[in-house]
């Protein structure tokens, strides 16, 4: 699904180059869910960046659905975003003022199903993360926990193929987070393919796969061996 | 994208800043007040020229001294031919009467004026007299209420008579019947012998202060003069007006003894005009005075336009992770050009509406406050021009000051805007 071949993103600020990435090539299957590792600076939230297609990267290649990203305009990236990828981030980045359903409803604007269509399937999101109580309420009205399960409602309801999760429990409590987790494995055992990116061990064996970057260039590529299962607010 | 989610986002986003928004729209709020107010004032006067063309009759033709120069019509000429008018003597009674005995006028009164103080017992009063004919009554179509008015005899014999304008009437003797009462002007006795029906005003003349007397009373006695100021001819109907203008041109030369075969206007020492050219003078002027008015209102537009811009860069700053978040999830730079534009819009269009209220309540508060004032019929002219110019000039401005930072919004990279702080 996809394949990142010796990729490479430098950045100059004030003359002073920066590489992010270095080298780096993997391939990630349809369905996997793979968890990105590394301390802050190792280039891991740039890594998902390019995978996402809000970045472009300096060399090599990067090509989702066997598609590269070199080949695409912004409005193309923006169109595939839409409709294939999903964004969960660390600080939820909801809207405030707009309630729990307009959040949800986001990507879906800017597409061109019918409207009809639009609202069942915001209804449908909003009730897989247990939050049909809540449709009308504003981000301010709900705790961190329940913030984040908008976002993830907004993250899949344009039934992405791609899940991209960045820190998605950063700022959340233990007990929070491991609701947010399992909301992540259930989704992924319905077949939505994974890209988890922390900085926690622990948190990163909840994934099938590790990639573990340091200094822009992969350290260790491995399966986990064994992976936690996040249950009832409880690990196994 | 939808334009009902447009209507969402950017309501959304306004109501987030209540107070902001409205400061912001209030540049575009006077804006489109003033010139709604100019445009609205200019079309009541315009009403109300052409109103008293129609109500004095077209066929009057006016004759004043003073040479017509063409170059006048491009400005500045208006001051002096003003002085010329004072200075100029030419204009005599003889000449009225000259114009009088073609037979394609009607009747020709001479008219004289001054300003002085009238007196009748203890009331005292500064008013200004006409010096004129009988004929003045059918030129002006306005007759005496009380009693009669100026004959041919007065003006033959210099009689010391005075007919009074309404108000006149009123302020000197109240209740008391006037008819044979002597009043004093300038220390000239003179007997009251009518009332003039109540006229209001005229051109900005309010036609009921004025007393009216025999012309040669008045240039004798009050004027120490023998000339007129002005001489007005009623053509016998409409159609001949034109006509009626050369030849009273052709008899006035001749009276004057001006040699001028070629007909060329610089020449006379008097000008004529029929009541229609004048109208439509008067009517160009007001235009242009309008368009003037109204274009130094419209700065006031360009100001809040600014004010838009400047305000809409704050807010594409303070939404730079609304951006990225929305870049993120699929929207195209398009997407976001849109939204910005259509807030800008927005806020305009709310503007121009708020202005234009604003402007009509005015303009609908002065109509009846210049009416009272001017004691004539002002009326209250809202022309569909100016509510499409009201919107149109919202629009534009939304569009012009918008496009800069909704464009800059566009053009944020998403992650750039998404790490913003």
């Amino acid at each position: 699904m996809i394949e990142v071949k010796n990729l490479r993103k430098e950045y100059s600020n004030d003359h002073v180059k920066t590489i992010a990435l270095d080298g780096v090539s993997f391939n990630i299957d349809k369905g996997d869910f793979v968890a990105i590792m590394g301390p802050s600076g190792s280039g891991k939230s740039t890594l998902m960046h390019i995978m996402g297609y809000l970045d472009r990267p300096s060399s090599g290649t990067c090509r989702f659905e066997g598609q590269s990203i070199d080949e695409l305009d912004d409005d193309q990236l923006a169109f595939v975003r839409n409709e294939k990828m999903g964004f969960v981030f660390q600080f939820f980045n909801l809207l405030a003022r707009t309630n729990v359903f307009d959040n949800v409803k986001l990507p879906l604007i800017y597409s061109n199903i019918p409207e009809k269509e639009k609202d069942k399937r915001v209804l449908e999101a909003i009730d897989s993360v247990g939050l049909s109580h809540r449709k009308s309420h504003t981000p301010n009205q709900l705790s961190g926990g329940e913030q984040q399960r908008v976002a993830i409602a907004r993250a899949i309801v344009n039934h992405p193929s791609l899940i991209f999760a960045d820190e998605p429990t950063g700022n959340l409590d233990s007990k929070s987070g491991q609701q947010i987790m399992e909301i992540l494995q259930d989704l992924n055992d319905k077949g939505h393919t994974i890209i988890l990116v922390t900085h926690e061990k622990y948190t990163s064996e909840m994934a099938e796969r590790v990639i573990s970057l340091k200094d822009g260039r992969i350290v260790s590529d491995s399966k986990v061996a064994h992976r936690r299962i996040a249950k009832n607010g409880l690990f196994k | 994208m939808k334009f009902r989610d447009l209507i969402k986002i950017s309501t959304t986003a306004l109501k987030a800043n209540k107070s902001r928004s409205a400061l912001t729209i209030l540049g575009i709020v006077i804006g489109v007040a003033a010139v709604i107010i100019m445009m609205a004032l200019g079309g009541g006067a315009q009403n109300l020229i052409v109103g008293q063309v129609t109500a004095t009759g077209s066929n009057n033709i006016y004759i004043e001294p003073g040479s017509f120069d063409p170059s006048e019509h491009s400005g500045g000429g208006g001051y002096e031919s003003a002085i010329e008018e004072m200075t100029i003597k030419t204009l005599k009674i003889e000449d009225a009467e000259a114009i009088e005995k073609d037979p394609l006028i009607d009747k020709a009164a001479p008219y004289t004026f001054g300003v002085a103080r009238v007196v009748y017992r203890g009331e005292d009063e500064k008013i200004t007299f006409y010096g004129t004919t009988g004929d003045a009554n059918d030129i002006d179509d306005v007759y005496p209420v009380l009693g009669r008015s100026i004959t041919e005899d007065d003006v033959k014999s210099m009689s010391r008579i005075a007919v009074l304008g309404y108000k006149i009437k009123d302020d000197l003797f109240g209740e008391e019947d006037p008819i044979g009462k002597k009043i004093r002007i300038k220390n000239v006795s003179f007997r009251v012998v009518g009332v003039m029906e109540e006229q209001g005003t005229q051109m900005f003349q309010n036609l009921d202060e004025i007393i009216y007397i025999p012309v040669t009373t008045a240039q004798k006695l009050l004027l120490g003069a023998d000339h007129v100021q002005w001489i007005i001819a009623r053509a016998v109907n409409d159609d001949v007006v034109p006509q009626a203008v050369r030849v009273i041109r052709l008899i006035l030369r001749e009276q004057h003894g001006i040699y001028n075969p070629e007909g060329d206007l610089s020449k006379d020492d008097f000008k004529v005009m029929s009541q229609v050219e004048a109208a439509d003078m008067l009517n160009q002027i007001t235009g242009v005075l309008t368009a003037f008015l109204s274009s130094v209102a419209a700065i006031a537009l360009i100001v809040g336009g600014i004010g838009i811009m400047n305000i809409m860069l704050v807010s594409v700053t303070e939404r730079t992770r609304e951006i990225g978040l929305r870049k993120a999830m699929g929207a195209r730079n398009k997407d976001i050009l849109n939204q910005f534009l259509f807030e800008s819009i927005a806020l305009t269009v709310s503007g121009g509406f708020v202005g234009f209220i604003i402007g009509a309540l005015v303009s609908f508060a002065s109509s009846i406050a210049l009416s009272s004032v001017l004691n004539t019929d002002w009326k209250f002219i809202m022309p569909i021009e100016s509510v499409i110019l009201a919107f149109g000039v919202a629009v534009l401005v939304g569009l012009v000051f918008g496009i800069y930072p909704a464009r800059k919004a566009s053009k944020l990279s998403p992650i750039e805007a998404l790490r913003h702080e």
